[in-house]
């Protein structure tokens, strides 16, 4: 292996680890993306082909080099997770049994609903559980079982409140670790607009205590989240959520660390720290691209920003009915602090779009899996080894010797934050257009808006 | 002290229908010359503008000015229990600030409601030059919003010196539907300057089914892209008037 002085960055294509290494002997240091919510096959809505030797094919496109398994909770899924991989050493992260040489390791992961009652409303809270052994998730199973059918879903609905879920994971094990999911989603997320509370106390009382981080969700970035000072001592971490393999879903959001090893303590005190020379940065899209960043009305091709929201009352325009509030909107409810507020230490992030939306873009395709954009997709892996690369580092120049220069300008744009995503609203994703505009503010869908009568006074 | 009392319970009811389609809760000013009420939706799209003078009524006594906020779908399942010939009283109570409902026909029945805080904020109609005025059968007018309703959630209302054309355009089939000036449906038309505006069906078809109950004519007052104003003309005395804000086709 090559040696190279202090912060040259040395990209090993065919692993698809980024390494740093000096000349002082200091340790190696292995740059880890990680994607650490995702679903199995066993969960609604998931692709049956999710085997975890296909996600871990995946994975090594897109760049990951971590991936949460997904659903541990699930009896089937953890034994097919059980027969597929391989433990290396105690280090509470697996590799695919027979694929040494893919260089993806997996950690037990799964994501549960609670449903439970407080202040006399039905709250539904999504929480994701990181656990360090096959041994500790069965007795997470064991304990979860006794609240929800565990076969039932990939994500089990559990009747038990927030904090009694985090205390009954904290007893199996204190390396364990659970976090609210997608914590803004209008629907089962801790803030949700819905179901959801107004901080992460109210929802997790004493078990506070036990909650170090909280999952960002695809419709928020971190950002939003510095405007609550409430928020400031939990890390904010970005998974993709994934119910598929394919590159526009996986790790469409990740974590980067910056690790000695690549081992579950190592992940989770990087995360727990919030140490920015450890835990680096996140890979977020840009917030609009989420599906809940506006408020709005699927069904009626209602989306509003939430100003115009706040002066319909909150109603829809089209059918009267309330409005799906968006996660802006949300935000800007919990918020005190404004807009640009940026706390110090603070892990980074940067802002990507998943390449074969931009590829699709580009060649106005209209969706990301036509052969089209699998072929130029394709062309740019081989090249540059994985998407990640392709997004963050490949120049412009050497991008287009291998396909058309317009798609060389969209990665390139995408990465310098020099274009605009249309918002998505009530579930319809956001939508990128490539080209940015001069007053910096959102796009919005070629619709019919609706004007209040306090408009004409 | 306030009291009035109708000889025909579908006077009532039809009103309260009107007004329950744009507010839950409503706040009458009353007078000793009668009732009135203008409030907004929620979303403030659509506006009600209602007046009764105390002549309409059988029996109406307001010994001095007051404002009386009350669930109108409340009110309107009480009301829907009165037969069309049965006689309705209203009696405010205003030391326990409840309503008090009689029905009078084969039998007596006596409901009470609580009023709940009344609103003071005082809002004002929109301010606009309108350059359309078109005077429709409101059957006309309701069957022209059903039709549009088969293809879209909105509707361009537009207007020359010859003719109102109703155009809607969903994702997949358009309806235009026009009423010549002269025609059964459109009774009358003045036009300053020719007009277009888009309204949301939603609101138009709720507007016209409701009021059509209390008015065989509808005057349609426009601008393009401005609030339309419909003004249902009563049978007997008073005042029902909708404004309804335009939606802007947006690329």
């Amino acid at each position: 292996m090559k040696v190279f002085k202090r912060s040259v960055i040395y990209y090993e294509q065919r692993t698809l680890i980024w390494q740093l290494r000096t000349d002082w002997g200091m340790p190696l240091k292995i740059r880890v993306f990680a994607d650490l919510h995702i679903h199995g096959r066993y969960s609604r809505a998931t692709s049956q082909q999710m085997s975890l030797r296909e996600i871990a094919r995946y994975a090594k496109i897109k760049g990951l080099n971590l991936v949460g398994t997904g659903d541990f909770t699930h009896p089937k899924w953890l034994e097919e997770i059980r027969e597929s991989v391989m433990a290396e050493q105690d280090s509470g992260v697996y590799k695919v049994a027979g694929s040494p040489e893919l260089p993806v390791h997996f950690m037990l992961t799964t994501e549960v609903c609670t449903i439970f009652d407080a202040a006399n409303e039905a709250k539904k809270v999504h929480h994701v559980i990181l656990t360090p052994s096959f041994d500790v998730a069965v007795q997470i199973n064991e304990a979860l079982g006794k609240y929800g059918d565990l076969t039932a879903d990939g994500r089990p609905m559990l009747n038990m409140t927030a904090a009694h879920l985090v205390e009954e994971v904290m007893q199996t094990s204190k390396d364990n670790i659970v976090f609210p999911a997608h914590a803004w989603t209008p629907w089962f997320s801790v803030f949700g607009a819905f179901s959801g509370f107004d901080s992460i106390e109210e929802c997790y009382g004493d078990m506070t205590k036990h909650i170090h981080a909280l999952e960002t969700g695809l419709s928020s970035d971190p950002p939003m989240n510095w405007r609550l000072s409430k928020l400031d001592r939990f890390a904010l971490v970005s998974n993709s959520d994934s119910h598929s393999f394919w590159p526009w879903r996986i790790g469409r959001e990740a974590n980067v660390f910056e690790l000695e090893e690549v081992s579950y303590s190592a992940v989770v005190d990087a995360i727990c720290s919030k140490d920015p020379a450890r835990f680096l940065f996140t890979v977020e899209t840009d917030p609009a691209y989420g599906k809940y960043h506006w408020t709005g009305h699927r069904n009626c091709n209602v989306s509003l920003s939430p100003q115009e929201a706040q002066k319909l009352g909150n109603v829809c325009p089209v059918c009267r009915r309330k409005l799906t509030k968006g996660v802006e909107q949300r935000v800007e409810e919990l918020a005190d602090r404004p807009a640009s507020f940026k706390p110090s230490n603070a892990p980074g992030f940067t802002r990507l779009l998943p390449l074969s939306e931009i590829i699709a873009t580009v060649l106005d395709s209209g969706s990301p899996s036509t052969q089209a954009v699998w072929k130029i997709y394709n062309a740019l892996i081989g090249r540059f080894g994985d998407e990640y690369t392709v997004l963050i580092s490949a120049s412009k120049e050497a991008v287009s010797e291998i396909v058309d220069v317009q798609i060389a300008e969209a990665i390139v744009k995408v990465r310098t934050g020099s274009v605009s995503v249309v918002p998505g609203y009530d579930g319809v994703y956001g939508k990128l257009v490539l080209e940015a505009l001069a007053s910096g503010g959102k796009l919005r869908r070629g619709s019919v808006q609706q004007k209040n009568l306090a408009d004409f006074w | 002290m306030f009291k009035l009392k109708v000889a025909d319970a579908k006077l009532l009811r039809d009103m309260a229908t009107a007004i329950s389609i744009l507010v839950d809760e409503a706040t009458f000013k009353i007078d000793p010359e009668g009732l009135k009420l203008r409030a907004m939706d929620p979303s403030r799209v659509a506006m009600i503008d209602f007046e009764w003078p105390k002549t309409i009524f059988e029996e109406y006594v307001c010994a001095e000015p007051t404002r009386m906020c009350i669930n109108i779908s409340e009110l309107l399942k009480l009301l829907k229990r009165a037969s069309k010939d049965e006689a309705v009283e209203l009696a405010l109570d205003e030391k326990t600030a409840r309503l008090e409902i009689k029905i009078t026909g084969k039998y007596t029945r006596n409901f009470t409601m609580p009023t709940l805080e009344a609103s003071e904020e005082e809002v004002p109609t929109p301010k606009i030059t309108f350059n359309v005025k078109a005077k429709t059968t409101t059957q006309g007018l309701s069957q022209a919003i059903e039709d549009a309703q088969l293809v879209s959630d909105h509707v361009r209302v537009e207007a020359d010196a010859e003719k109102l054309v109703l155009n809607a355009a969903g994702d997949l089939m358009g309806a235009m539907i026009t009423l010549q000036k002269g025609s059964d449906a459109l009774l009358d038309l003045e036009v300053k300057e020719n007009s277009k505006a888009t309204f949301s069906l939603s609101y138009l078809s709720e507007i016209i089914k409701a009021a059509s109950a209390t008015s065989d004519i509808a005057t349609l007052e426009f601008s393009s892209d401005m609030p339309i104003r419909i003004d249902f003309q009563q049978t007997k005395e008073g005042k029902l008037t909708f404004f309804l804000a335009p939606r802007i086709e947006t690329e």
